[in-house]
């Protein structure tokens, strides 16, 4: 059962290089897309923390965003 | 109704989402491997090439929904004047780049067996070769252009002339004699596709849709991230 499902009946080569091909794709561009992701979240924590504590919490007022990404990155740490 | 889905509002949702995705990505994966390699009977004629099919569909489908989808944004957009859907179709098009690519490779590893050829200029082929393009000018019209009004205007003319080859996809095996097989499935009318091929290639289908949605959402979460991180050093 192995030997056929490997050789799909002369067929494997095809088959397997298919599924083998999308699923590399596929991860390298999650891979990428969540280090490219994770990058921006670094250098926006970065240049928050950056900011006087007046600008900080003017910032995090005024931006539901800001206050999701520090809670996040709270939880992390 | 537009407020709703402004990056503000959606970001926390967006969070969930991604959670949800990724704790039942694997398992609905794993079930679709299974249907798809082990479980799903050959074919009378093709013998097990017919699997390359559990991949080759779902990936052409999505890299047509995708450019719909772009093409309908960017009409809106265009009517409404609403910013965020340039950033969503930002998101979407690399997505339908990387399925449509993925259609076209796996749909050259099915012909070799099949029709003893990786390629002909058949209109099918050709037609998704230039949808390919078609992706690949307005991804560029991104990195290449800086005034954002102007991508917005280019982008969406792209999507917009883009559109016209969708249908020609589409109807391009009824129209022409192509080595393409007509559709085997149908919204309309019967399907000539056996329930026991049906199955796995549904559940495939699911598992490519929550992997594009998990890439989506990771790409609108760092451009919105982005828009956020200029708008302080603004402040």
């Amino acid at each position: 059962m192995i030997t056929n499902l490997i050789t799909m009946n002369g067929y494997g080569l095809y088959v397997w290089l298919s599924f083998s091909v999308v699923f590399i794709s596929c991860a390298v561009v999650y891979f990428k897309t969540r280090k490219t992701l994770k990058k921006y979240e670094k250098e926006f924590l970065t240049e928050l923390q950056a900011l006087t504590l007046e600008e900080k919490n003017k910032a995090l007022e005024n931006s539901k965003v800001a206050q999701q990404i520090l809670t996040t990155s709270s939880k992390v740490n | 109704m537009f407020k709703f889905f402004s990056p503000s509002n959606i970001y926390p949702l967006i969070q969930k989402l991604i959670k949800f995705i990724n704790s039942i990505f694997f398992l609905i994966l794993l079930i679709g491997l299974t249907f798809a390699l082990v479980l799903s009977p050959t074919d009378y004629l093709q013998g097990d090439a017919v699997r390359i099919m559990y991949v080759h569909v779902p990936s052409a489908w999505i890299g047509l929904a995708c450019f719909s989808l772009i093409t309908f944004l960017s009409v809106l957009n265009f009517i409404f004047k609403i910013k965020n859907f340039y950033f969503v179709n930002k998101s979407i098009a690399p997505i339908g780049l990387l399925f449509t690519c993925l259609a076209i490779v796996t749909g050259s590893l099915w012909g070799q067996p099949t029709w003893g050829t990786w390629w002909a200029w058949d209109a099918r082929l050709t037609s998704m070769l230039a949808l390919m393009m078609f992706y690949i000018f307005y991804i560029l019209t991104f990195k290449l252009l800086k005034r954002e009004e102007l991508i917005i205007k280019v982008s969406s003319i792209i999507a917009i002339i883009g559109s016209i080859n969708l249908p020609i996809i589409k109807y391009s095996v009824e129209w022409w004699a192509t080595l393409h097989q007509p559709a085997s499935i149908k919204i309309t009318g019967s399907n000539s596709i056996h329930s026991e091929m049906m199955l796995p290639l549904m559940v495939m289908l699911l598992v490519f849709l929550l992997y594009a949605a998990l890439i989506f959402l990771m790409k609108y979460k760092t451009e919105i991230i982005r828009i956020k991180k200029k708008n302080i050093k603004r402040n």
